[in-house]
């Protein structure tokens, strides 16, 4: 080892505490950047090849019923690659253990061999097949999981009115159901939602289906086009009930999944950037005092013919050693946490096997931006240090000029000690570093910002999702859609309070090229159970024409109110009904759209009919009401808002959280490490000025105020700027949880900013007091000699 | 006895020295900054130094001799006149060339010692031989100065003069052709001064280096062959020693 890098190395342990403060600002950008984008990698490779190997379909459509031999025109359509069909029915289930009914969708398997797509990857037991599967089916793992159900135990469906009891296979998974949640909803409900498959054949006959289908699901030949295959398959399936068909972008699995891969793409590249920014901006305040304190050593260095480069090289070596142990821990850090939050997506998404895989190639660039970073970050301070020439290095810097400060000419210095005033003088006499110092406590505020605006966002949504949106208790779905007189039903219910109809129809909302499929809700004009609520929040009040849509929707679909949308209805007769976009309605999970229901009635060519109600039900009589519906075999689905909010916390909720815990933790960590960085080189820089003070008669307490005071009006004037500085990031990064699937809004408490305020503050009190005790270990006759 | 001249370019290039000389200095000026603001820091310097001769330049402070010094050591360059080395020309160098110069050539010895704090004697000499291209052991360079018994200790852990005698070994461990000391004694006392000005006596007188020492203290001009006295920016005194002092006899 060369002499300079053994001068490196003893520099670089001298400097333990402030290299180890910056290398681990560092690393919590990097473990932030390399955990995100490795789950990112994770999820999408996981995805990809779980879709390949299991031949996830491209193109999918429902219709009512069509004969098997269109099977053979299907795959005629030219761009088509392999075609399967089967049937696809909702049924209502008898679940044990589980009060209020669930409701299962039941696939069919072929009769013979596997399916030629969307095959199915059996976890535990085996599936339904041969002459003994009669009476047998297989349950998706989540459904499964929910319940503890295993194969053998046996559960009872409402198949075309009759109840029958079924003996579970197996458990399995399926490409189709990564999120296994019901059509149409963002969240997973696994306690009353599970998806299922039978052999063909007992399910067909079961609902008079045998031979013909309800479901298609295709592959396209490379190079076909998708547009071009779903309007073929629209055309031929029109006259079987066809529901119009729909790519994977549409697939409600795949778009959760692509949702939840979005958001943390969002979250993989800005909240580190401010980390990388901040350590880099460390980096460069160290190595500026470090090389400042070395002016005589580099003079003498350059005096011995020492190159400008050798220099060079030295200090940037240096600023190399702490960014490589910020690399090192900020990758480790990454791959750890990135290991154990991969786990929480077993919560969401089902896949045979969700690996973590470390993105390596973030990992080199991660590297190198921070070596970037840092090497920006020591440029000046190195430049300045060669380009001196070595006679004038050699002399001790030239004193600074002070004067009064402003403080002082305003007339305050009455009040104020010679400490305090001499603090004051010293943020004056540099204004750039003190500006630089309350920049860096101002960013260590705001970042503690963000990660709680996540928290306070997510709390948020839970209360206006499902208080100020969702006042009722329960959704009860019919069967069928039945007259408006099937209200009284519910109402007699035992322990319904209150009930409201609705009418909700699957369309498909065009505007231009973009279409959106969704259950159009019609529902009272002025409803007090599910509102409409726009940003304000208040009430809208739906008028006798026109659509009111998310306004998450409208966006996506460029419309705005005054605009005209194209439903086309995807159920009953095949139409297309223009209608205008009379106003915008604010809601945070999923996307919807809603009409007057009698308005909808009449555009659906219908007497007054809905397809449930929204029912508030007394607590009290909670059980009988719960029994009652499990024997009203009209009822196919019953969604418990409770349950759905509970869903909700316990996932999306759960992982933001997490990650929210994880960011609020990393912000604090670099709170810590920028303030404390402050007050050490506050401290380094003043350590002969101090020492003469001591010398001259002050206290330790004295001198102290000096150092500590200063820190103190520097952290004052950053406190406000930093609530600011963490205002515009949290806008910022939140705004990046902004999809179809999920929104954050933007929430500011005082609570949050108490925090941040509060951490700031302690990190202050903790380094004034170490700085302090530093204070005191300094050698009064050594420190006045010669400078270090 | 010494014999003593008022300064004129002929003493002051040592006119009647054999050999061509180490240093040819003709009216070298250099001044700081512009205009109203330009100081002259040298106005017209003469000057001849030969191998193996021990100079001392002798001057108040502001005398402009710690400028003079860093011109003869490549730290700096002239504003005008000619400055050459062995009949190259310093003033024409650009950095890259004088750093080559400083490395291969010179050995310098500061007042305040500029020993790295975080290398021990032993390193902070091998610092310097391992850009060298044909430096002696740091072991070796360090027992000519007497501290073969301190090798491994820190400059912390080493007195004033054991620094500055460590300056000095890594100073001469390259074979410099000059050695230059500024004020080599000025933060010692009178018995480690002396310590560190035999050190440098015995360097030139063995190795035959050119030594140029500059201080304000008069007294050190006994050791010397040639002493100069700078003012103004000027060489005002120019004196040859018929024979040098010996180093312990002087006092201060």
């Amino acid at each position: 080892m060369s002499m300079l890098d053994r001068k490196l190395r003893r520099d670089l342990r001298a400097l333990l505490t402030q290299a180890l403060a910056v290398a681990l600002v560092m690393a919590c950008g990097l473990a932030m950047m390399i955990m995100t984008r490795s789950l990112i990698l994770s999820l999408s490779t996981t995805r990809d090849e779980y879709y390949s190997g299991n031949r996830f379909a491209e193109v999918f459509a429902r219709l009512k019923r069509a004969p098997h031999s269109v099977e053979a025109e299907l795959s005629a359509i030219p761009g088509v690659a392999q075609v399967e069909t089967g049937i696809a029915v909702q049924v209502t289930l008898d679940v044990p253990g589980l009060a209020e009914p669930a409701v299962g969708l039941i696939n069919s398997l072929p009769e013979r061999g596997e399916p030629r797509l969307n095959r199915l990857h059996v976890r535990a037991g085996r599936l339904p097949e041969g002459r003994a599967s009669r009476g047998e089916l297989a349950v998706g793992e989540a459904f499964a999981e929910a319940h503890g159900l295993r194969p053998g135990d046996t559960i009872s469906a409402l198949l075309n009115g009759t109840k029958e009891t079924f003996r579970i296979s197996g458990i399995v998974l399926s490409p189709e159901f990564v999120f296994e949640a019901p059509p149409g909803a963002a969240l997973p409900d696994n306690r009353t939602y599970g998806v299922f498959w039978m052999p063909y054949r007992e399910l067909a006959t079961a609902f008079q289906l045998y031979g013909a289908f309800n479901s298609v699901a295709l592959t396209l030949a490379p190079g076909a086009s998708e547009g071009g295959v779903i309007a073929a398959l629209n055309r031929i399936l029109q006259s079987y009930g066809g529901r119009g068909a729909y790519g994977r972008i549409d697939h409600p699995s795949h778009r959760r999944l692509d949702d939840e891969i979005r958001i943390l793409e969002g979250l993989a590249i800005a909240f580190p950037l401010v980390f990388l920014s901040v350590a880099a901006f460390m980096t460069n305040s160290v190595m500026s005092r470090q090389i400042a304190l070395q002016r005589e050593q580099i003079a003498m260095l350059k005096a011995c013919g020492f190159s400008n480069r050798q220099i060079g090289a030295h200090y940037f070596k240096f600023s190399l050693g702490i960014v490589a142990a910020g690399v090192v821990l900020g990758a480790a850090g990454g791959i750890v946490l990135g290991g154990l939050l991969v786990d929480m997506y077993h919560l969401f998404f089902r896949f045979p096997s969700l690996e973590f895989r470390v993105d390596y190639g973030v990992l080199g660039l991660a590297a190198a931006v921070s070596a970037a970073a840092a090497f920006t970050g020591v440029a000046g301070a190195v430049r300045r240090a060669v380009r001196l020439p070595p006679a004038e290095a050699m002399r001790p810097e030239p004193p600074a000029r002070y004067r009064p400060s402003l403080f002082e000419r305003f007339g305050f210095a009455r009040w104020s000690g010679p400490s305090l005033r001499m603090a004051f003088r010293n943020i004056q006499r540099r204004p750039v570093r003190s500006a630089l110092t309350c920049l860096a406590l101002a960013l260590a505020t705001g970042i503690l910002i963000v990660p709680n605006s996540f928290r306070d966002g997510i709390a948020y949504v839970i209360d206006f999702q499902w208080d100020v949106i969702q006042r009722q208790t329960v959704t009860l779905s019919l069967v069928e859609p039945g007259p408006e007189r099937g209200l009284h039903d519910f109402r007699h219910l035992p322990g319904v309070v209150r009930a409201e109809p609705f009418r909700f129809v699957q369309v498909e909302l065009k505007s231009g090229a973009i279409t959106r499929r969704l259950l159009l809700q019609g529902l009272p004009a002025e409803g007090t159970l599910s509102r409409v609520i726009d940003a304000q929040p208040r009430q809208l009040r739906l008028p006798e024409r026109g659509i009111i849509m998310s306004a998450k929707l409208a966006e996506v679909m460029r419309l705005q109110p005054g605009d005209t949308v194209v439903a086309r209805v995807l159920e009953g007769r095949d139409r297309e009904i223009e209608l205008p976009v009379v106003g915008l309605a604010e809601d945070f999970a999923g996307t919807a759209a809603y009409m007057e229901r009698h308005a909808l009635n009449r555009l659906m060519l219908e007497g007054d009919r809905i397809s449930g109600a929204h029912v508030v039900v007394d607590k009290a009589r909670w059980g009988e009401f719960v029994a009652a519906v499990k024997e009203t075999p009209r009822i196919g689905g019953c969604m418990i808002k409770d349950a759905l909010r509970d869903g909700f916390r316990k996932t999306t909720a759960e992982s933001i959280g997490l990650l929210q815990k994880i960011y609020s933790f990393f912000a604090t960590v670099v709170a810590f490490g920028i303030i404390y960085n402050s007050a050490r080189i506050s401290l380094s820089e003043r350590a002969r000025e101090l020492a003469t003070l001591r010398v001259l008669g002050f206290t330790r307490g004295e001198v102290g105020a000096v150092l500590v005071g200063e820190l103190v009006i520097l952290t004052l004037v950053a406190l406000p700027l930093g609530l600011l500085i963490g205002s515009v990031f949290a806008a910022g990064i939140i705004t990046t949880v902004n999809t179809e699937t999920v929104r954050l809004p933007l929430v500011l408490t005082p609570a949050n900013y108490a925090f941040a305020v509060l951490v700031v503050a302690t990190a202050s009190v903790l380094s004034a007091v170490f700085a302090a005790r530093k204070l005191a270990e300094i050698d009064l006759v050594s420190a006045l000699k010669v400078a270090d | 006895m010494p014999t003593s001249t008022p300064a004129s370019p002929s003493t002051a290039s040592g006119a009647g020295r054999n050999g061509e000389p180490v240093y040819q200095v003709r009216g070298m000026a250099r001044i700081y900054g512009e205009g109203t603001a330009a100081v002259t820091a040298l106005a017209g310097v003469d000057l001849d130094l030969f191998a193996g001769e021990l100079i001392v330049l002798l001057g108040a402070s502001g005398s402009g001799k710690s400028t003079l010094l860093n011109q003869l050591g490549g730290l700096d360059s002239p504003t005008s006149g000619a400055l050459r080395y062995r009949g190259r020309d310093l003033a024409g160098m650009d950095e890259a060339a004088l750093t080559l110069f400083r490395r291969d050539a010179v050995g310098f010895v500061f007042q305040a010692y500029n020993l790295i704090p975080s290398l021990t004697a032993r390193e902070n000499v091998a610092l310097i031989t391992e850009i060298c291209r044909d430096p002696m052991a740091p072991e070796e360079a360090l027992a000519m100065v007497d501290l073969a018994d301190r090798l491994d200790h820190f400059p912390a852990q080493l007195s004033g003069g054991e620094q500055q005698r460590v300056a000095i070994a890594r100073a001469i461990a390259k074979r410099p052709e000059v050695l230059l000391c500024d004020e080599p004694t000025g933060a010692l006392d009178v018995h480690t001064g002396i310590t560190v000005l035999e050190a440098i006596e015995r360097i030139n007188r063995d190795l035959g280096t050119l030594a140029v020492i500059i201080t304000h203290n008069a007294i050190l001009a006994d050791m010397a062959d040639r002493v100069f006295t700078l003012s103004d920016g000027r060489i005002v005194h120019a004196r040859e020693n018929a024979t040098r002092g010996a180093v312990r006899d002087l006092a201060w």
